[in-house]
């Protein structure tokens, strides 16, 4: 099944009278439950691609539909419900909220999700049971991205994209970042979407899609994606 | 460079910037324009009285000074000029008008001013000198004729000059008046030749005196040139003098109340935000270190942003000051009203203005002392993002309900006790708001409950007949008593120590005249002792069932009385049933007449009537002038309300941009955010109202403790002034709350999140 159709998305991005093409007639499908990785030089328009998918930003003109329904034309309203429910994001800052604890930075999107998991579980998942009532601050790097990955996993979505997850991270945590990430994708049955520039992490990968000056230069299917550890880092 | 990194960082942090300048032109505003109000009164009534030669003494003698009692005060050392003076009110003819018709011998003591028409002629024996408002009310000008009716006798002449006079600054010719009415009253000088001329001799009941001897030494000095003792009043107990200075006062209060609160504010306002400023600017200033630029040039540019601030600030300020001054102070206010006077210049003290340039230097030294925090230590750890303190559990965290918050209320929780000095803002503020609300309100509903008492309660007649006391003998008042089925007073002056006040003497079988205490409660009149008002309790230290003496003005009489019982009243006086004076054996002659008729036939004993509506009259333009000042103070709290939260509004919004952005990314409804900014604003608000409430009423106790000698308040606030001051500070932190949470529509979820912290 085809969870992700992209055909013929621009974003254009107006910056005095110049216009800047961040994303030019890109068209794209992606299959269910499949790791894919976006690679490109920075400046590509891989950010603006993954926003897109997620609904914090709509494009120029083309149309985008998730699970076949299109959401470049949902209001401000239905944007955020999509959000809720049909996608977790995962930042390069973890964008956390500093004066809520660990479990209330996860539980909070159970307010607002339609079929959310259980907060507790997926903290011991990720590792930090330990750390649950431990505020952001008082975490590493690290951990505090698992914070991220359990609250992006608690609202229980589709898909899960990730914006250069393990780009703070130093090697070794960012290993182990992605080791969670994929094991906890395989588990779930979630389709992911990693954004990077990290040739490395396109070994992992069922399909990497190279993009380049906003258009799509190549899709690569990788019919033996490695696992984390069998990646030469 | 720098320079245009000020002007930038004035645009991007606008909202502040504006509301900052608003706060500090507010609080040297508020700062100027109550000293400009007592300062300008100073000022102007100082000339007033200088110019028209206001006495500093009047020596009474109701039977009259001859020509060598004048000279024998005239020439006591110390003394610098004495007046023999006359002042009657008389009534226009076929007219209600009354008029205060005045003589003064020599006319550079209690005299007046000519604005327009002939100089004052001591040997006209035709022409009157004849009050300038009250003749441009009545549309009377130089040259046209003016007829009083005094005694049956016609005092009529050409109006030869308009004039003031600071005897009549205050232009009252009743007693229980408490505003002047230009229309329907002023005051006629004519000259002793006049006088002599109409009536063929002069008759003098009062020598005025201008000396700066001390009260003792004159009233020594008068007993030994006279001979005897007569009652002298000081010019402290004369209305116009009193009233205009407690005014000042009054003023001087204000201005030493009510500008403290928004000098804080301003201050404080500036500190927290320049905190803030300075936090979000914190790796700049990093940079700047790095850059090589030393600490003091980087102190010397934000050190500009407070001076850029407290400048324009304080120049809004002048012009605000100015604003404030005028529009309580200008002949066309209701102080306007209030004083006649020629002279309305504005003048604000002169220290007034280095306490402006202090709160200058304070602001710019506010400044610094945000910026000079965040420059500590080296280039590198400047360079540092600011790092907030770290979280600490609370104690409410270890209760069994915060589990059962919601993330919204435990995350605005945390944000209100975590931000502490910008949740003690938003909170001073509020209360602010609310405590000026209720205080103004509350001496509102004060005033009009004293007023309530006074002429709902107490007044029960319908017209009030002053008789004339020269003529009106016994027999005569006898009749006027039974034909107008009139209940009866007697006033005279009293001395208890030192201190003068009125006894009254009423003989009521009607009860035209009633007596109250605290909202309304009535006190009948005992026959066994007497009612003395609040004032006097106090500065006499007397308590019911005390006794004490009092020796009766111009006479050798000393009565024993015993305080029945403590009331209300309009002036200082001590009040008794005619029972207990016969008892006592008081002389005493009737002075004022209270009837339910209203048609009062002429007579040469009477010398003016009152209707109860001409005397409630009066008290519309007092409390327009309540009015004018509250609706003043409602605007300038909500003003500054919207100023200080919004303020802070816009900076917990900045400050929580990041997290307000990943709701949103997470998916939350704009909605749902608009509401969690709102509920932290509705809880400080309740708080607010809760603490202003007791403020409020803190503060409207300090101003009647104030306006104690003036009035006999009993602090009174209606269920309406809760309300209303409650509504409307919610309104206020309504309307704020939506303006801020409406900016988290343009919260840019892509642009918040990109760059890491
Ligand atoms: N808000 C914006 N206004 C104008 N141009 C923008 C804006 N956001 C992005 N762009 C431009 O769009 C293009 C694509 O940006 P995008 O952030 O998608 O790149 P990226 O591939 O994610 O790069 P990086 O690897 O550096 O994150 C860039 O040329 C960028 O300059
Ligand atoms: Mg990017």
């Amino acid at each position: 099944m085809k969870i992700v159709e992209i055909s013929h998305v621009s974003r254009i991005y107006k910056v005095g009278d110049h216009e800047q093409k961040a994303l030019d007639d890109v068209s794209l499908e992606l299959e269910n439950g499949k790791t894919i990785v976006i690679l490109g030089p920075s400046g590509a328009g891989k950010s603006t691609l993954l926003n897109m998918l997620g609904g914090l930003d709509s494009p120029t003109s083309g149309t985008i539909k998730i699970k076949g329904k299109d959401i470049s034309t949902l209001n401000a309203d239905q944007l955020a419900e999509y959000r809720a429910s049909g996608v977790g994001f995962i930042f390069q800052a973890y964008n956390l909220i500093p004066t809520l604890t660990v479990l209330e930075n996860v539980a909070l999107v159970k307010e607002i999700a339609k079929d959310p998991l259980s907060s507790h579980d997926m903290l011991r998942e990720v590792g930090l049971g330990e750390h649950m009532y431990k505020f952001p601050v008082e975490l590493s790097g690290g951990e505090q991205q698992r914070v991220s990955i359990a609250r992006a996993l608690t609202k229980n979505p589709d898909i899960l994209l990730c914006d250069e997850p393990t780009g703070a991270l130093d090697t070794e945590t960012g290993v182990m970042v992605l080791k969670l990430l994929q094991s906890m994708a395989r588990e779930h049955g979630k389709t992911t979407i990693i954004v990077t520039h990290n040739q490395n992490i396109a070994k992992m990968a069922d399909v990497v899609v190279h993009v380049k000056n906003g258009k799509i230069k190549e899709v690569i299917n990788n019919d033996k994606p490695l696992a984390v550890e069998e990646v030469e880092w | 460079m720098l320079f245009k990194k000020l002007i930038r960082t004035i645009g991007r942090y606008k909202a502040q910037f504006i509301s900052m300048i608003i706060m500090v032109a507010l609080g040297v505003g508020i700062f100027l324009g109550f000293n400009i109000e007592w300062k300008t009164l100073e000022v102007n009534v100082a000339k007033a009285f200088e110019d028209t030669g206001f006495a500093d003494y009047r020596i009474v003698n109701e039977l009259g000074f001859s020509e060598e009692d004048l000279q024998k005060v005239a020439s006591i050392d110390g003394v610098d000029a004495a007046s023999r003076f006359l002042s009657v009110n008389v009534p226009r003819k076929d007219d209600e008008d009354i008029v205060m018709l005045t003589v003064s011998e020599n006319i550079a003591v209690s005299g007046f001013k000519v604005l327009e028409g002939t100089a004052y002629d001591p040997e006209d024996t035709e022409g009157l000198w004849i009050s300038e408002r009250y003749a441009k009310q009545n549309g009377l000008s130089v040259g046209d004729t003016y007829t009083m009716v005094y005694k049956n006798i016609e005092f009529s002449g050409p109006i030869r000059g308009l004039v003031k006079s600071g005897e009549y600054m205050i232009c009252l010719v009743e007693k229980a008046q408490m505003m002047p009415d230009h229309e329907k009253n002023g005051f006629v000088y004519v000259s002793p030749a006049y006088i002599k001329a109409k009536i063929g001799m002069t008759f003098y009941p009062q020598i005025h005196v201008r000396s700066s001897l001390p009260k003792e030494t004159m009233i020594e000095r008068a007993e030994a040139a006279l001979g005897k003792s007569y009652m002298i009043v000081d010019k402290e107990l004369v209305t116009s003098y009193s009233e205009a200075h407690g005014e000042m006062t009054e003023g001087k209060t204000m201005a030493a109340l009510l500008p403290v609160i928004f000098l804080a504010i301003a201050i404080l306002t500036m500190i927290t935000t320049m905190h803030r400023i300075s936090i979000s600017e914190k790796t700049q200033i990093g940079t700047l270190k790095s850059l090589g630029f030393k600490d003091r040039r980087i102190l010397r540019h934000y050190a500009a942003y407070g001076l850029f601030i407290s400048l324009c600030g304080t120049i809004l300020g002048v012009a605000v000051g100015l604003g404030v001054g005028y529009f309580f102070v200008n002949p066309n206010s209701v102080m306007g009203d209030y004083l006649d006077m020629e002279h309305w210049e504005l003048h604000m003290p002169l220290w007034s203005i280095a306490v402006v340039i202090a709160i200058n230097v304070v602001l710019v030294l506010a400044t610094l002392y945000s910026v000079a925090s965040m420059m500590k230590g080296t280039a590198a750890e400047a360079l540092q993002p600011y790092a907030p303190k770290a979280m600490r559990r609370m104690w409410i965290e270890k209760k069994k309900v915060w589990k059962n918050l919601s993330f919204a209320t435990k995350w605005n929780v945390r944000d209100i006790l975590r931000h502490k000095s910008r949740s003690f803002m938003t909170l001073f503020g509020i209360v602010s708001c609310m405590l000026i609300l209720i205080a103004s309100f509350g001496i509102n509903d004060t005033l009009n409950s004293y007023i309530d008492d006074f002429f709902e309660n107490s007044i029960c007649y319908k017209t009030k007949i002053v008789l004339d006391t020269e003529t009106a003998g016994d027999a005569d008042v006898e009749a006027l008593i039974d034909r107008y089925e009139a209940d009866w007073t007697s006033s005279m002056g009293i001395q208890i120590g030192e201190n003068t006040y009125a006894m009254e003497i009423y003989g009521l079988e009607h009860d035209y005249f009633r007596f109250v205490k605290n909202h309304g409660e009535h006190i009948d009149l005992p026959d066994d002792g007497v009612l003395i008002c609040e004032r006097i309790a106090k500065k006499e230290g007397l308590k019911v069932g005390d006794t004490f003496t009092v020796s009766v003005y111009g006479t050798t009489e000393k009565y024993e009385l015993k305080v029945a019982d403590i009331a209300k009243s309009i002036a200082e006086s001590v009040m008794m049933s005619d029972t207990y004076a016969e008892k006592l054996g008081v002389q005493y002659r009737v002075t004022e007449l209270f009837t339910n008729e209203t048609e009062i036939e002429e007579s040469p004993i009477i010398s003016s009537t009152q209707t109860k509506q001409a005397l409630l009259d009066t008290f519309k333009s007092f409390s327009e002038l309540m009015n004018v000042m509250i609706v003043m103070l409602v605007f300038i709290s909500v003003l500054l309300g919207i100023v200080v939260l919004y303020n802070l509004g816009i900076m917990s919004y900045a400050e929580r941009y990041r997290e307000l952005a990943t709701l949103k990314v997470v998916g939350f409804k704009d909605r749902h955010i608009s509401r969690i900014l709102i509920d932290q604003n509705l809880w400080m608000t309740i708080l607010g109202v809760l603490l202003g409430i007791p403020a409020g009423i803190g503060v409207l106790k300090i101003l009647l403790v104030m306006l104690a000698s003036d009035y006999e308040l009993t602090l009174t606030i209606s269920w309406l002034t809760y309300v209303i001051a409650t509504a409307l500070t919610f309104g206020v932190s309504f309307i704020v709350g939506v303006m801020v949470s409406r900016k988290n529509k343009n919260i840019d979820m892509v642009e918040a999140l990109k760059v890491a912290e």
